[in-house]
Formats: structure tokens, C-alpha cells, sequence
């Protein structure tokens, strides 16, 4: 049986929404015409970049290479974290009381992004790198604990009852029955993971926490705009050089 | 060799997966277990092992009160049956070998196996166990790169490994063809024959429990309807199990 259609009511339903949308695009100023008049200021932006100053090129790799650093030391560290935090959270390893406790703590520090988290450790242990690994920690722990619980609730249960019917400990099963199904995703969930990192560790130096960040806005401040793109030419090198190393593994993976 | 006495399986609020199952299962017997979807077949052999907890009633496998059992004495139970699926259950990602090695489990140490340590003796019988289904020339492959009948008798391998006293088979030809499952029956027979290896298996083919069984049992909602050698199982009697066809 089809529901009645109820074609005023759908209009009616189809104005709100519309008129709500109207009013998103006003309070946020969207305008084409000032696009529009911004584009000289454009161009004028991007032809200051060139040729880029590689004379900056050491400072730039050696901030490069904090990015990587931060991102995968804060990767890694949050990927053994999120284990226990993973097997905690999924319906049907944990008992429902500790399952919805896990899922809303979860939920609620990953609705802060790392760029707070960084902002809220500078000011705990000072400038450096080691907030923003603090930040990378906090948020990635959080998410692949997320995805580590999916993989863990996605499991064939079939292997799992074989296992348990040769007379295994819970850990022979939860070794032979459960982890060959979730490894290969929980890598791969990490490579992802280590992938947006970079491109968020690059930022982090904005606010004090570290890597080639803190190269892009001192350049930019100054003014120094072909210096800044020699930096902004090297964070762009090393992301598709991460990106491509990690679907290599990942290929390997499968 | 096994006794069930008064088995019921109550799945909430109020499906009868077992209503009230007697049956006594002589050691070498080769029983198969025959009814329509639903009544009850795959729910009889897991309480054998307790897979699944049975509401009420008493498993008992080799003189071992199976329901009673806790801990270490569950797993021992366990060990001592072996049992293969429909959908073989095969670690996908493993070598054949390392497969038919986790019928070992039970009899290997806890802690060392857990890092992929087993003794000589468990892989002296795990290979063994895969000459007897004729894939050692497979052992090193992934299980996953096997075809179906060849996972299905890793699986068989792996049971065997157990040295159980019981082999319990849920619809082990189910998701192969007729051929295969020819092979595959005549594999479980000849374990019964050749080992004197009591053996359950539920079938939904009747012609092939028919041509395999020494004894049938016919469950229809949970309850046996039928419990005797193939000769007695009548064209009235299938009627009955299955219903008007």
C-alpha cells in the first residue's frame, strides 16, 4: 500500500525549506558580484608568488618534515589507543551500559577538531611540535575508535563459531575468529587517518603547535608571498607523496 | 555417545526453536537430521556443543553432562566434537595449514598459540588430517583462493584435527553442487566407516540422507516426527515431515 501523497502539504513543506536556504545564502553574505570584483586581487595574489623563493627551501623541508613527524607519531599513538576504546564501544563485544557510555563519549570529543584541540594544548605545555601531537592523539583516537567499533560489529560471526567449536579460550577466538577479519580494515582505517593528519598537521603550526603551518603564515604575514609558495610546493609534494605511499600499502593489503 | 534428554530451545518471547527432544545416538552411528527450513535442524546440532544454550533439558557427549559444563570443562566438551558449516567458516585470510591448525586450539597452549606457536605433535596431526582430504599439496595456499568443495574439506581437516569423539555437520553441501556434495558426503562416510566416527549431520536433500544414513531423524517445529533406518522413512512419513508439497 502507497502512503496517500499530499501534494499542499508537500508544497508548503518545499517553501519552508526553500525560504530557510534563502536565508542561509543572505546571512553569509554570498555574493558573485564581490567574487567577481575580488578577482584581480587574485591574480595580483598568485603572480606575487612567482617564481617561488626556493632560498627558503631548508626551512621549508625541515618544516615538512615536523608535519610528518607530528602526524605520524599522533597517528600511531592514537591507533594503539584506540584499540581498547574500539573493542569497548562495539555493540557486540561490550555490555550495552558500557557500549552507550563508550558511543557518547566518542561522539563528543569528536565533534571538536584537532585545530581546538592544538589550540587548548599550546596553552597547557607551551609552542611547539608536542601540543599538536597532543591534538592529532586526542581527535584520532576518538575517530578510529569509532571505525575499530564498525569493523568489530561488521565481523562474519561464522569463522567466530567455528573457532569457539574446537574448544578455543576466549582469547584463541578472539586471535583466530576475530582479528584476521578486522586487521587488514583497521590498517587501512590508519592509513586514512595518517593521511588527513598530514594535511591537518600542516595547519597546526597556524596556532604555535608545530610543522610547516608556522612557515606558510610567518611568509604570508611578511608578505613574502614566493617564499611562501616555495613552502606551499613542498607541503604539496609530501601530501601526494603520503597519499600515493598509503594506497600502495593499502593495494598491498587486500 | 550422545544423549539428549527433554531438549528445549525457547528463543524470546515465543519461538520453539526445540520442543521437548529425546534421542540416544550410539557410537559409529551416521545420523542424519532431516525437516524443512526452520524446524529446528541447525538449533539441535549447536546445542550438542553449546553453541547455543539449550532453555531446558540435558546434553550429554561422551558421558560429559555438556549443559552442565563451565570453563575449562566446556571447552574440553567442545574439543571432543567437531563440527563443519553450510558456509565452510574458514579463517579467508589463512593458509590451509594454519586452518586446519586451529582445530588444534583446544589441545594447544593457551598463551603460545595465541602468537602462532604450536607444537610438533599438532602440526604432525594437522597434516595429517589434510593427507586424509587429499589437499596437502595445498597446504601453503590462502583458504580463500580454494574453490568450495576444497574449502569444505579444509574444514573437514580442521575438525578432524580435534581427534573429537563426534563430527556434527550443519548443512555441510548445502552451497555446493550435486557432485560435490556426492564427495563431500562420501568423505563423512568414510569417517564414519573407516574411524567408527559417530557422525550428525543435517541435510535438507532427502535422496541424500536416503542414500547415506544409517539413521534418520525428522524434525518438524522443533519436534522429532520421525526416528529410524532410512527403509522406514515412508513417502507418508516425508509427507508428514514437510507438510502438503
Amino acid at each position: 500500500m502507497m502512503k496517500p501523497k499530499r501534494p499542499v502539504l508537500r508544497f508548503v513543506c518545499f517553501l519552508l525549506v526553500a525560504a530557510l536556504y534563502a536565508k542561509f545564502l543572505w546571512d553569509t553574505e554570498v555574493s558573485v558580484l564581490r567574487l567577481e570584483r575580488g578577482l584581480p586581487w587574485m591574480a595580483d595574489f598568485i603572480a606575487r608568488m612567482f617564481p617561488p623563493d626556493f632560498s627558503v627551501l631548508s626551512s621549508a623541508l625541515r618544516g615538512a618534515l615536523q608535519t610528518l613527524e607530528i602526524a605520524v607519531v599522533g597517528t600511531s599513538l592514537a591507533a594503539l589507543l584506540a584499540l581498547p576504546l574500539g573493542f569497548l564501544s562495539a555493540r557486540n563485544i561490550a555490555p550495552p551500559s558500557v557500549f552507550y557510555g563508550m558511543r557518547g563519549l566518542l561522539n563528543l570529543f569528536r565533534s571538536i577538531d584537532t585545530m581546538v584541540y592544538a589550540l587548548f594544548f599550546v596553552a597547557a605545555v607551551g609552542l611547539g611540535p608536542f601540543p599538536g601531537v597532543m591534538a592529532v592523539v586526542v581527535y584520532t583516537t576518538m575517530s578510529l575508535a569509532k571505525l575499530y567499533s564498525e569493523a568489530i560489529e561488521g565481523i562474519d560471526t561464522g569463522p567466530v563459531e567455528a573457532i569457539t567449536a574446537t574448544g578455543a579460550t576466549r582469547l584463541q577466538i578472539l586471535r583466530y575468529g576475530v582479528t584476521p577479519q578486522i586487521i587488514p580494515l583497521f590498517i587501512s582505517y590508519i592509513l586514512y587517518r595518517l593521511e588527513t593528519n598530514i594535511r591537518a598537521a600542516a595547519i597546526l603550526g597556524f596556532v604555535g603547535a608545530g610543522g610547516i603551518g608556522f612557515y606558510i603564515q610567518t611568509y604570508l604575514r611578511m608578505m613574502n608571498y614566493r617564499a611562501a609558495a616555495c613552502v606551499l610546493l613542498v607541503l604539496i609534494v609530501m601530501v601526494m607523496a603520503v597519499d600515493f605511499a598509503s594506497s600502495q600499502i593499502r593495494k598491498a593489503l587486500v | 555417545m550422545i544423549t539428549l534428554r527433554n531438549l528445549q530451545k525457547l528463543y524470546p518471547p515465543d519461538t520453539l526453536a526445540l520442543d521437548d527432544c529425546t534421542v540416544t545416538i550410539a557410537p559409529g552411528e551416521f545420523v542424519i537430521v532431516i525437516g524443512p527450513s526452520g524446524s529446528g535442524k541447525s538449533t539441535l546440532l549447536r546445542c550438542i556443543n553449546r553453541l547455543i544454550p539449550p532453555t531446558s533439558g540435558q546434553v550429554i557427549v561422551d558421558g560429559l553432562d555438556v549443559t552442565a559444563a563451565t570453563g575449562e570443562q566446556l571447552r574440553q566438551a567442545r574439543r571432543a566434537v567437531g563440527m563443519i558449516f553450510q558456509q565452510f567458516n574458514l579463517i579467508k585470510r589463512a593458509s590451509v595449514i594454519d586452518n586446519v591448525l586451529a582445530g588444534r586450539l583446544g589441545y594447544a597452549h593457551p598463551i603460545a598459540s595465541l602468537f602462532g606457536y604450536f607444537g610438533a605433535d599438532d602440526r604432525a596431526i594437522a597434516e595429517e588430517c589434510l593427507r586424509q582430504v587429499n589437499l596437502l599439496e595445498l597446504a601453503d595456499r590462502r583458504a580463500d583462493t580454494l574453490s568450495g568443495g576444497q574449502q569444505q574439506r579444509v574444514a573437514i581437516a580442521r575438525a578432524l584435527a580435534q581427534r573429537p569423539k563426534v563430527i556434527l555437520a550443519d548443512e555441510p553441501t548445502a552451497s555446493l553442487d550435486p557432485k560435490l556434495t556426492r564427495v563431500i558426503m562420501d568423505i563423512l562416510k568414510e569417517i564414519n566407516v573407516g574411524q567408527g566416527m559417530t557422525l550428525v549431520v543435517s541435510q535438507h536433500l532427502i535422496d541424500v540422507a536416503l542414500a547415506y544414513g544409517s539413521r534418520l531423524i525428522g524434525l518438524q517445529s522443533g519436534r522429532v516426527v520421525f526416528d529410524g533406518p532410512p527403509q522406514e522413512l515412508t513417502a507418508a512419513v516425508i509427507q508428514q515431515i514437510y507438510g502438503e508439497m
